[in-house]
């Protein structure tokens, strides 16, 4: 049986004044669904460029990727779109919330597009609000919430097709330790339902609540195997 | 949520940009509008102080030339009329189909007669008429105002050694200077002026018409037209447009629609590149943003109608206030123009606000385009 995400000889290179620079090499990945992936390495070792690659923001130089058993290059760019909306979730470190709508416009705005009614979007947007521990905030522009609590907007909006996928890029990078504590706290949640989870960081620590790490170096997966006792800091 | 109201929402968050967008299209198709209502308006003023400022069909007796001659000795020729004009025929003159655009139908008798010992020719028509039929008259002394009067042309009246208030006398009647005529370089600085029927009197020839002279209202009208149901009225006469006077009526109104048109397409040309300029700007700004809206599933479509909507409302509102202000500024603008109906014309207005939501969106194209291509990692870049 095929993996939930599989990753087959995938690399991705940038050309840039003349020479080119391999940000993956080769990278052959499998995924099961309901993993907790965190995704660790040195600056440039290819963490985030494997991260737009599984979430088919970017299209690798060769190699496939595949998700459920759909392979994304075989996607068209709307397509593809509309894969990313149904099936990933993305956080992403600076949160990215559009600072001229609300905390519950903010995350409607992936089901803009989408022929649904005001009031069933809100209602939805306000459940994931609450979920994530912004009951009462959801008329607050994000200039007035925390970043701690941007980041809850943010991964409420990344919840909003409740994608069986999440990718989180540095989620906690931007916080101070004890709130991004409560963030993990969230995705442990998150993984708990059964989502599967990737996350890529600089910081170790956040090991703890994965169950599968995987090391980058120089484009290459350096180390790749599983962690024991998951949540054993809850 | 949806794109209209994210649209929306971005406008108001980025007000300024968005006057900025706006301010191109409202002062282009105000400029645009205001152009389009004056420059119709002064066509219709030109064109109304052009019809009266004179005839523009003339008609007279059919002729033909009668050689004479006995063997190859030539005795010159004659002209011989085929029927005379009289009185009757202004009536059927009125009667065409598009009687409705004549002005004017003004009678002339011509006649050699005596004045005061000089023989001189006599011009009549009817003197209430006269201001009507030559406007440009320029004369010392008055008008004719009661029978018994005339106006002398200024060499006519060098030749008589005649000035206003002095005496004519003809076929046997006095007849007083109203008025002298300055010289105008026409035929009728020779002539003796007065009123239509006594001139027919001094002719002996009481319903006789040498020529009528018709004014004719012709915008939007070629005047052909008229000419031709003028000449199947009047069988016998021959009735022509006089070319030189149409055609520069014509070239006149021509100009100031060129000169209209070209000013409108210069400041809509301009109004089109700011909209281009700052949506570009726009864009720009955003692209993090529209990397993210590209990452949580927006498709590219999704993207263009967004900035199509932004620019949608802005390119609406403005060119709705900019044709609303450029009616008002042609109306205001009226009377400096020396037009005297100041009308509200909607069919520019309206012209305005299609044009205007046309070049908002046209001048979106490229920057949407750009912005529906940009990859979403490369937008964001942070991630």
């Amino acid at each position: 049986m095929k993996p939930f995400i599989h990753l087959s000889d995938v690399s991705m290179l940038y050309g840039n004044n003349g020479t080119i620079a391999a940000a993956l090499r080769s990278v052959s990945l499998a995924i099961d669904a309901g993993e907790y992936v965190v995704i660790t390495g040195e600056s440039g070792a290819g963490k985030s460029t494997l991260l737009t690659v599984l979430g088919g923001l970017q299209v690798p130089t060769s190699g496939a990727v595949s998700i459920k058993g759909v392979d994304l290059s075989a996607l068209s760019a709307d397509r593809l779109a509309d894969f990313r909306r149904e099936t990933i979730g993305f956080v992403f470190q600076a949160y990215h919330l559009l600072p001229y709508l609300t905390a519950r416009e903010n995350v409607m705005v992936p089901m803009s597009p989408l022929r649904a009614g005001a009031r069933e979007k809100a209602e939805r947007a306000d459940t994931l609000l609450c979920s994530v521990g912004l009951c009462g905030k959801e008329d607050r522009l994000p200039s007035e919430l925390s970043g701690g609590e941007c980041q809850r907007v943010a991964i409420a909006r990344a919840l909003i097709h409740d994608p069986p996928v999440l990718l989180a890029d540095e989620p906690t990078g931007n916080l101070d330790s004890a709130t991004g504590e409560q963030i993990l706290d969230l995705f442990s949640e998150l993984h708990r339902s059964g989502k599967t989870v990737l996350m890529v960081t600089h910081n170790r620590a956040n090991l703890s609540r994965a169950t599968r790490s995987i090391r980058l170096r120089d484009g290459l997966v350096a180390e790749d195997g599983p962690l024991m006792a998951p949540y054993q800091a809850l | 949520m949806n794109i209209r109201k994210l649209a929306w929402k971005n406008l108001f968050r980025r007000k300024s940009r968005a006057v900025f967008t706006g301010l191109g299209i409202f002062l282009g198709i105000g400029t645009f509008v205001a152009i389009v209502s004056l420059t119709a308006r002064m066509e219709q003023a030109v064109q109304d102080k052009l019809d009266r400022f004179g005839a523009n069909i003339l008609v007279v007796p059919r002729t033909e030339e009668l050689r004479l001659g006995f063997g190859d000795i030539s005795l010159g020729g004659a002209q011989v009329a085929h029927a005379r004009l009289t009185m009757a025929d202004r009536k059927a003159i009125r009667s065409i189909e598009l009687s409705e655009r004549l002005r004017s139908v003004v009678p002339f008798f011509l006649t050699a007669a005596d004045a005061s010992g000089k023989d001189l020719v006599w011009m009549g028509l009817p003197e209430r008429e006269i201001a009507m039929a030559r406007p440009w008259w320029k004369m010392s002394g008055a008008p004719i105002r009661e029978r018994g009067e005339v106006i002398l042309g200024s060499e006519a009246a060098a030749a008589l050694d005649k000035g206003p208030g002095g005496t004519v006398t003809s076929g046997g009647r006095k007849f007083r200077v109203a008025g002298v005529l300055q010289p105008t370089g026409e035929k009728e600085d020779g002539m003796v002026i007065a009123d239509l029927g006594e001139v027919q009197a001094l002719g002996k020839n009481p319903a006789g018409v040498t020529f009528f002279e018709v004014a004719a209202l012709c915008k939007d009208c070629p005047v052909e037209d008229i000419v031709g149901q003028i000449g199947e009225a009047l069988p016998g006469a021959r009735v022509s447009a006089i070319r030189q006077v149409v055609e520069s009526r014509k070239a006149a109104v021509d100009q100031f629609r060129r000169l209209g048109m070209g000013v409108s397409a210069i400041v809509l040309a301009i109004g089109g590149l700011m909209v281009f300029v700052t949506v570009m700007g726009s864009v720009q700004e955003r692209t993090k943003e529209i990397g993210v809206l590209r990452a949580v599933g927006f498709r590219r479509r999704a993207i263009l109608s967004l900035l199509f909507w932004e620019t949608g409302w802005v390119s609406l509102l403005s060119s709705i206030l900019g044709a609303l202000a450029g009616l008002a500024a042609a109306m205001l603008a009226s009377p400096l123009f020396g037009i005297e109906k100041a009308g509200v014309a909607l069919s520019p207005a309206l012209l305005g606000v299609a044009i205007g939501m046309g070049l908002g969106l046209l001048g979106t194209v490229p920057p949407a385009r750009r912005a529906a291509a940009l990859s979403p990692t490369e937008a964001i870049r942070s991630l």
